[in-house]
């Protein structure tokens, strides 16, 4: 019998070449004659290019061009170009210089003389929001319909928040579910709280440098990017191409968190500038560089009433949420409205958001975007409410979780499965959380023990893409095509362990094809939003059916007897009529052709496939088929997280002492992977609660925090040397495989963790902002003034 | 201020060496006479008059390599772009995520940060050093990284793994605490850092069985 | 001119093999020299392309300058020795642990293996308003960024501003203070020898500069003197992250006990005025007192006496007191 695939730990197939070193990140590759380019980046955060004189910089010695904003597509309103004559944040590129070494081009930008008209600006939403306040752009701090036009609030809203009330002011996304009124008036104990959650940059470990080259008119462009079958059609629809004319190589990708989803607009400047002067063109991006370009989470700034019951069960919520929304928009305060409700199902629930563009670098989805940011936000509050009732901690989680038969947010959406009170059990036993709860508050010498708890959901799959596979007459393999992106969660492995399970391989009878277009990717999701785990578990399970059926068919067509007869194991086909191997199977189904070897494809699988199918046509048994398994409800995962912390009150430094953390993702595929992603998820979170800082200069709206050791991302003396996981392993019922997604949600179990535990080990005082740094801690327990206002932005 | 007496003391000591002044020409001198340089492979073929002595030999990962580098160039730089070396990754460029870990004379050091005319006569290890170049077979880090499924995106990996390869050499008994503080020079934004710990027990057990 | 901050500009490489040479280049070149230790300072600057010398005179290959040596009446550490050797010193462990525990305290790993103990000593500030490249005082210009009614500066300077309020970021420093330590300066006229606590200088002294250090000179050996070997130290450092932080407050102390009593004390803070500071006033209070906790209080107090905040870095103030009087607690 072939080998247990499903919840057993690999080496994933790239392993080997990512620890020799042979890996190929986009920065990797040379291609022969290869340029370097460099950009000139806005030194202001709003500003219009006035005149540029690049006469200088052209005439040096080794400088091979200029690219300019005229050179690259623009379109109107809050939408990026490659470059820009009207940078909207500081650091946004508007030039760049192309020459034979790096050093030549870097001489060269500064040899541009260019004059900036500086134009209005502001960092801070709120400052915009107030009548009379700055815009981010010249046309306003609202884009919809196509338009540009200026939401301010009133003095008496400005009135109500400095007094520290959520104001009734004018917002622009806005929901509610029951009656919010008179739930709060059946309420035993409403809490009113203003909360700051700040922007933090991704900061991938590599930035999103990419090289390209074009030759006989084909577009061969080196990227870093999350996905890949899916960049290949930003890439060109971008450069406005046949996307059968690109070859995209992203091999690997080093870390996007979202900041790399369909690959990002600058990935875009080496395809047009090695298409202006016919030379390959390598874009090593700086770490200040990727800073600026490469994305950051939205802060938000809120108010949030929640009322409850005796019980302890919330039944009543009123949000509103400020969003940070950088120069080119951000929507993850919708998330944020309807993960608050699924997570404490109040039933009476009104959401009320604002988007605000502010100058200040683009922000996009960061892992668990809008969730991670409400769960570290309202866990603490849950547990004051907690305090206030009398009721244990893990008990109020327990009490406000969802069932099976939920339903949340506008559209009261379900869900296909829920077990987050397992996960929340499962992770109480694992922490001996009734054991520890005579930790909390206890104090050794200067140190004072916490203990937290965060329940962290988010969306974990998507359904209806293809699978497409081959089986080959030359080694009898089954090489599974992915579309899906290589960034390290191993799915482009883990993805196919259900193909092989279904074909009765060993998993070193797989071969993995992935991250070049040119060798056939099926129509996949984006590698990003836990989406990959339950899609394309699904869309292989489809596609190796597919393959089985044919299999068993070309066996029966060659043998005699009935094709369900034909039984499959290790590599051979065996039933009434004999046995043939697969590489047989292979090698006969091309004879057949028609579908067996792809030449007729299924009616159904999209357009994109099609061409990647059809270019593996002929070349053995193909299996390609849709994901038609359908559903129904929202696919969401889990993550209970649980940390003990020690705070030093003579410091305000926390050290984090224990963390466990417990995932409902479904049916484990890869224990050992799943294990990476609960902790590096949490991990990450508890930076974004804790170390990581997001610090602007107001007066001239340009960022501090911009290295690596400014914007201090944790580091392996952050965090405690053992740190344990486990997972509620039951299957999602609406997959054939029941795996779900698992990337998202640790985030906010790890940093609500962690701002529980720390408000316990302050006695219950709930700071109501990140990041938790020594500064702020020390400051309020000693009683001294605060350094910024309750909804200061960007003070890090 | 300083008293007299220990300027005396301290005069003795440098008089040895202060009075056997020898000629004032210095050990070695780069120029940068040149700003254009050529690409690799090339590089003989463009480089221009004075800039002779940028031609250096440096021992990398157990090999004489002969290449053209300019005064103000780091190893980073020279590994990646002269030498084809890009194991070796560039994440920050300023000392600050130990991407570009190398070991020099076997001590883990960030290629980002070091000029490469620092290393003359110095062996450099570089991640594509460790394997056995005739037998495949990998080193007891790379080893243990591949038994215990280490690294996600890995883009931090081959400095980690030089980070390791220096920690197992110096301190073969490490408890985790002491494994983190060796590898804290090093940033995962996986934040893998659980398994890579594990990883490096792993390396130091197999290590000490060897 | 446009500004781009990456890849260090040209300049010429000179790498002498002796002191010697190395000072009669920085004398040859004066203003346009610049001395590279371990660098880790220098090329952040480099590839910010701010500071952009035509000569970098790269100790990496005097051998006097490396090394640490038992002379009469201490230690004498050359100061390109690496942070690194300080703290895996036998010497240094047993005798003057405080100054292993400081070097220990530095960034990371692969920085302690190439930086120095007088690189590190001599490092220039880490304002990031300065470092950014703004035109401040520090930097040649007529106003100071970070003191501003709105700016940043939870990282500043808490004591001790004169226009500029930027910190000095060197763990190693207030150790040298507490030790006593010598810094031998030279140039090509002569050898200087400082205490210390006036090696590093503020800016009422000279605002470009963090050390009495001039176009020529070179810091080449540190004399850790015996007087404080074997005494009670006590270092703390207070940062953001576990590694790869500067200091939001850092506190050093020696102290002599005899009979129960605190015979003698030296205590430097770093991070809240622009040199380290020593705290001459809390050691002469503390001499004598068995430093229990009402000393160890007072001294906390005293020691934050005139301490005046900028609008983000009052904590400071608590942070500094606290960190005292657990320095003080660990006398006895």
């Amino acid at each position: 019998m072939a080998e247990k695939l499903i919840g057993t730990d690999i080496a994933p197939p790239d392993l080997i070449a990512k620890i020799t070193g042979r890996a190929k990140y986009s920065e990797d590759f040379r291609a022969d004659n290869m340029a370097f380019a460099k950009i000139l980046a806005s030194p202001m955060p709003h500003a219009r290019v006035r005149r540029v004189d690049a006469s200088r910089a052209l005439a040096l010695p080794g400088v091979l061009g200029i690219l300019r904003a005229e050179d690259v597509p623009q379109r109107d309103g809050p939408r990026e170009a490659v470059l820009t004559d009207e940078p909207h944040y500081e650091g946004e590129p508007i030039l760049a210089i192309a020459a034979e070494t790096e050093q030549i081009a870097a001489a060269a930008i500064e040899l541009i003389d260019i004059d900036f008209e500086p134009l209005p600006f502001v960092i801070d939403p709120l400052e915009s929001l107030r009548p009379g306040g700055p815009n981010a752009y010249s046309g306003g701090n609202l884009f919809s319909d196509d338009a540009w036009s200026e939401i301010k609030w009133t003095a008496e809203d400005f009135a109500e928040i400095d007094a520290g009330r959520m104001p009734n002011a004018e917002a622009v996304v806005e929901w509610s579910k029951g009656d919010v009124s008179a739930a709060f008036a059946a309420s035993d104990l409403i809490l009113d709280e203003v909360i700051v959650h700040q922007s933090l940059s991704h900061h991938p470990m590599e930035p999103r440098s990419n090289m390209a080259y074009w030759e006989n008119g084909k577009l061969f462009a080196h990227v870093s990017t999350q996905s890949a079958q899916r960049t290949k059609y930003a890439m060109a629809g971008m450069l406005d191409m046949d996307p059968e004319d690109i070859v995209l190589v992203a091999e690997y990708c080093g870390g996007g968190f979202g900041s790399k989803i369909s690959g990002s607009t600058i990935m875009a400047l080496p395809a047009f500038f090695s298409r202006k002067i016919n030379r390959p063109i390598m874009h090593r991006v700086t770490r200040a560089e990727e800073n600026y370009i490469g994305r950051a989470r939205p802060g938000f700034q809120s108010w949030l009433k929640m009322g409850f019951l005796s019980s302890g069960k919330c039944n009543a919520i009123d949000l509103y949420l400020v969003e940070e929304a950088g120069a080119y928009g951000s929507g993850d305060n919708g998330t944020a409205g309807m993960v608050a409700d699924l997570t404490y199902t109040p039933q009476n629930m009104r959401f009320r958001a604002v988007s605000i563009y502010t100058n200040t670098p683009p922000k996009a989805a960061q892992r668990g975007p809008g969730g991670a940011q409400i769960i570290s936000m309202m866990e603490p509050i849950l547990d004051k409410a907690g305090r206030e009732l009398g009721i244990d901690r893990l008990e109020m989680r327990m009490i406000n979780a969802p069932d099976a038969d939920v339903s949340f947010g506008p559209r009261d959406s379900q869900l296909t499965s829920v077990h987050a009170k397992e996960a929340l059990r499962m992770g109480a036993e694992m922490f001996d959380w009734a054991g520890k709860q005579s930790l909390s508050g206890q104090r050794v010498g200067s140190k004072v023990s916490g203990i937290g708890i965060g329940l962290s959901p988010y969306t974990a799959g998507s359904r209806g893409f293809d699978g497409l596979m081959l089986i080959s007459p030359e080694d009898g393999k089954l090489h599974v095509h992915q579309g899906i992106g290589n960034l390290g969660t191993h799915s482009i492995a883990d993805t196919a362990r259900p193909a092989a399970e279904i074909l009765g391989l060993n998993w070193d009878q797989v071969e993995i094809v992935w991250g070049n277009s040119s060798r056939g990717m099926p129509r996949s999701s984006v590698q990003a939003g836990s989406q990959t785990t339950h899609a394309h578990t699904r869309a292989n399970h489809a596609a190796a059916m597919d393959a089985r059926r044919k299999i068993q068919e070309v066996a029966a067509r060659t043998l005699g007897g009935a094709a369900n007869a034909y039984r499959m194991d290790n590599g051979v086909v065996t039933g009434p009529g004999g046995r043939m191997t697969f590489a047989q199977i292979a090698a006969r189904a091309i004879e057949l052709g028609g579908e067996y070897d792809g030449h007729t494809l299924p009616d159904d699988i999209h357009e994109t496939t099609v061409p990647a199918a059809t270019g593996l046509a002929g070349k053995g048994l193909m299996g390609v088929a849709k994901d038609n398994y359908g559903g129904e409800g929202g696919i969401y995962s889990w993550v209970a997280g649980f940390a003990h912390v020690e705070l030093d009150v003579e410091t305000g430094v926390v050290e984090i002492k224990e963390y466990v953390g417990i995932t409902d993702c479904g049916t484990v595929i890869h224990p050992r992977s799943l294990g990476a992603q609960v902790l590096g998820g949490s991990i990450q979170g508890m930076g974004m609660a804790m170390t990581q800082r997001w610090v602007f200069d107001p007066q001239y709206g340009v960022p501090f925090a911009k290295r690596l050791y400014t914007a201090r991302p944790p580091g392996i003396l952050d965090v405690p040397p053992n740190m344990s996981w486990g997972a509620v392993g039951i299957a999602d019922p609406q997959s054939p495989v029941g795996a779900k997604g698992i990337g998202e949600p640790p985030v906010g179990a790890g940093a609500a963790a962690l701002t529980t535990a720390v408000a316990d080990a302050m006695g219950g005082k709930c700071l109501c902002r990140t990041p938790l740094t020594p500064d702020i801690i020390l400051a309020e327990l000693e009683g001294r003034t605060r350094a910024h206002g309750r909804l200061d932005m960007h003070v890090g | 201020m300083g008293d007299m007496d220990s300027v005396e003391l301290l005069e003795t000591k440098f008089s040895r060496r202060t009075f056997i002044k020898g000629v004032i020409a210095v050990g070695a001198t780069a120029t940068a006479t040149s700003q254009f340089l050529g690409r690799p492979g090339i590089a003989g073929a463009q480089t221009m008059a004075g800039s002779a002595a940028r031609l250096i030999t440096l021992r990398v990962n157990d090999q004489d390599r002969p290449v053209d580098v300019l005064p103000n160039e780091t190893l980073a730089m020279t590994l990646r772009y002269r030498l084809n070396l890009t194991g070796t990754k560039l994440g920050c460029d300023r000392a600050e995520c130990g991407a570009c870990t190398v070991l020099v004379d076997g001590v883990n050091q960030y290629s980002c940060s070091m000029l490469t005319h620092q290393v003359r006569g110095r062996a450099v290890t570089t991640i594509e050093g460790l394997q056995n170049p005739d037998t495949g077979e990998l080193s007891t880090v790379q080893q243990a990284v591949l038994e215990e499924g280490g690294f996600q995106c890995a883009f931090c990996a081959p400095g980690f793994i030089m980070s390791m390869t220096a920690m197992i050499d110096d301190n073969p008994n490490p408890t985790r605490e002491e494994a983190a503080h060796a590898l804290s020079g090093n940033l995962c934004r996986c934040c893998d850092y659980d398994k890579i710990l594990t990883c490096a027990m792993r390396a130091a057990e197999l290590a000490r069985s060897v | 001119m446009a500004i781009i901050r990456d890849m260090i500009p040209d300049f010429d490489l000179f790498q002498p093999a002796s002191v010697d040479d190395a000072l009669a280049l920085l004398a040859e070149h004066g203003r346009e020299a610049w001395v590279l230790a371990g660098g880790l300072d220098s090329y952040d600057w480099f590839k910010d392309r701010i500071k952009r010398p035509k000569v970098v005179v790269d100790l990496g290959g005097v051998a006097e300058l490396n090394g640490i040596r038992e002379v009469e009446g201490g230690l004498e550490i050359g100061a390109m020795t690496t942070l690194t050797e300080i703290v895996r010193d036998a010497r240094v462990r047993s005798q003057y642990p405080l100054l292993a525990d400081a070097a220990e305290h530095v960034a990371t790993p692969q920085i302690r293996n190439q930086g120095t103990l007088g690189g590190n000593a001599a490092q220039d500030t880490r304002c990031w308003y300065y470092r950014s490249g703004w035109p401040c005082y520090r930097a040649g210009g007529n106003t100071c960024y970070a003191s501003a009614p709105k700016a940043m500066n939870r990282e500043h300077c808490i004591i001790g501003r004169s226009r500029c309020v930027a910190v000095n970021p060197s763990d190693t420093a207030p150790a040298l203070i507490a030790l006593d330590a010598k810094m031998i300066v030279r140039n090509e006229r002569r050898p200087n020898v400082y205490d210390a606590e006036d090696f590093f200088i503020g800016p009422s002294t000279d605002i470009t500069r963090m050390t009495v250090m001039k176009p020529g000179d070179l810091l080449t050996q540190i004399h850790i003197p015996a007087a404080w070997a074997n005494a009670n130290f006590y270092y703390e450092k207070i940062r953001d992250r576990g590694s790869w932080d500067f200091q939001l407050v850092s506190v050093a102390a020696a102290f002599q006990v005899s009979g129960g009593t605190i015979s003698g004390a030296r205590i430097a803070v770093n991070g809240v005025a622009p040199y380290p500071l020593r705290l001459e006033a809390v050691e002469r209070m503390v001499i004598g007192t068995e430093g229990d906790e009402a000393v160890a209080t007072e001294a906390g107090e005293l020691s934050v006496l005139g301490a005046r905040p900028l609008r983000h870095n009052d904590y400071k103030i608590p942070m500094m007191r606290n960190l005292v009087r657990r320095a003080i607690r660990s006398a006895v």
